[in-house]
């Protein structure tokens, strides 16, 4: 992307012209931080994190904010989504922003950015405050992703409830033979290609795996193949035949 | 076909020609009966695009190229396993046995520059935001679609989807000054 715009900007006659191939990730990794936009941080669906003290939380911070203290932010992982790739916002001084950021990137989160300008770049924006004491938890709902079957849509599938629509199961034979969901179809992932003649045609196809990255795999290849197919993002169980499903 | 195999399947891929071009496969056979199994199965083949996941239960890679996705299966002797990460560019040589297709060796896929245009480092980036746009003569473009944009960009970074840039052109985003600011383009890593 970065380097068809360098290209359009020569062919337009600008002169002085960078790249930075390592891209937004090759900046963080070099142990900088990154900053979400202000619309974002009012609307956009993330968590937000507010590391002051209680007493300078109370006195104005941003609306949505969860107020966490720096100091009791290495108790909270419990707290935080179950999913690593929540979008996390931080603000607080720029020492507690940046070692909160460190904190919780230790424990896997991928999508840390910072409050742009800290509070007080938010408030120099003309954005307001709220006075007050901030929700006490966080509640971050993620959203599905194309073509991501939820939890509760597959589980009426799994249960039968539901005709319209086949679970494919492609993880190998060894996971399968501890258990498998009613109906399901099995697969291996890495048979499928040549097994396609096997599915249903008229019916969507939800495939799951252990965790979903097998199966997002397996629904791209169905959706080539012009068969209607989602794909389940969570962690699947099985054990004396009996499967589990957990976000 | 068991994994004791592959060695021997390198080897003659070697003995044959390392990098076969990919229409050797689709010219028409003069003598059919000449071409063995053998030599059919070992063509090597390659395939550029996007890693769309890695799977290392079912050893399994998906790619996206531009004849559409790609699976390819990889084992023990697979090589450049470390470039095959989701969402980076890479090529994949591999040899297909029947539907069967193995990566044999992974590199990864180097973005080019148009002429005239030069790399910068993160750090050297990061430097030149420290100081901000004024002061250190710089405007900087993130070429990423919206979305991620509002979730995590560089600071003092400006949101021109690479789609949109194409649409409307220079005079109305970029700054009218062609000669002496610099210019920073990135996105999200090399693709």
């Amino acid at each position: 992307m970065s380097t068809t715009s360098a290209g359009l900007a020569v062919k337009m006659g600008y002169k002085n012209i960078k790249v930075m191939l390592k891209g937004a990730p090759g900046y963080k990794k070099a142990g900088n931080m990154l900053v979400a936009s202000d619309e974002f941080v009012k609307t956009g669906n993330m968590v937000l994190i507010d590391l002051r003290d209680r007493k300078q939380v109370e006195t104005g911070h941003i609306a949505r904010a969860v107020n966490i203290p720096l100091a009791q932010l290495a108790e909270a992982e419990d707290d935080f989504p179950a999913s690593k790739a929540a979008p996390i916002v931080l603000y607080g001084s720029e020492g507690e922003a940046k070692k909160g950021a460190k904190i919780i990137a230790g424990w896997g989160y991928k999508g840390i950015s910072l409050v742009d300008g800290g509070l007080e770049g938010w408030a120099k924006a003309g954005h307001p405050l709220v006075t007050g004491k901030t929700d006490d938890e966080i509640n971050w709902v993620r959203i599905l992703g194309k073509n991501e079957v939820g939890i509760a849509e597959f589980s009426k599938v799994a249960a039968g409830k539901d005709a319209d629509r086949v679970i494919l199961d492609v993880r190998t034979n060894d996971e399968a033979a501890g258990g498998r969901f009613k109906n399901a179809i099995h697969i291996p992932l890495d048979e499928l290609e040549g097994r396609l003649s096997e599915l249903p045609t008229n019916k969507e196809i939800l495939v799951h795996c252990t965790t979903g990255a097998r199966a997002e795999m397996a629904s791209q290849l169905l959706q080539k193949a012009k068969l209607p197919a989602k794909f389940l993002l969570a962690n699947v169980e099985c054990e004396d035949g009996e499967c589990e499903i957990e976000e | 076909m068991g994994i004791r195999h592959i060695p021997l399947m390198l080897a003659l891929a070697l003995a044959l020609g390392w990098l076969a071009p990919a229409a050797k496969a689709e010219q028409p056979a003069a003598d059919t009966k000449q071409v063995t199994a053998t030599q059919q199965n070992n063509e090597q083949t390659v395939v550029k695009g996007k890693v769309l996941g890695v799977s290392q239960k079912a050893k399994t890679i998906t790619i996206e190229s531009k004849e559409g996705l790609v699976m390819i299966k990889f084992n023990d002797q697979t090589t450049g396993m470390e470039y095959a990460e989701k969402d980076a560019a890479a090529i994949v040589k591999f040899i297909q046995t029947g539907k069967e297709k193995m990566a044999t060796v992974i590199k990864p896929k180097l973005a080019e520059l148009p002429a005239g245009v030069v790399e910068m480092q993160p750090t050297e980036l990061a430097e030149l935001v420290a100081m901000g746009p004024v002061k250190a003569n710089y405007f900087l473009i993130d070429s990423r679609p919206a979305g991620p944009y509002a979730a995590a960009h560089i600071p003092t970074a400006v949101s021109i989807p690479v789609e949109t840039l194409k649409k409307e052109g220079a005079t109305a985003l970029l700054p009218a000054d062609k000669t002496d600011i610099q210019l920073i383009f990135y996105c999200g890593g090399t693709t």
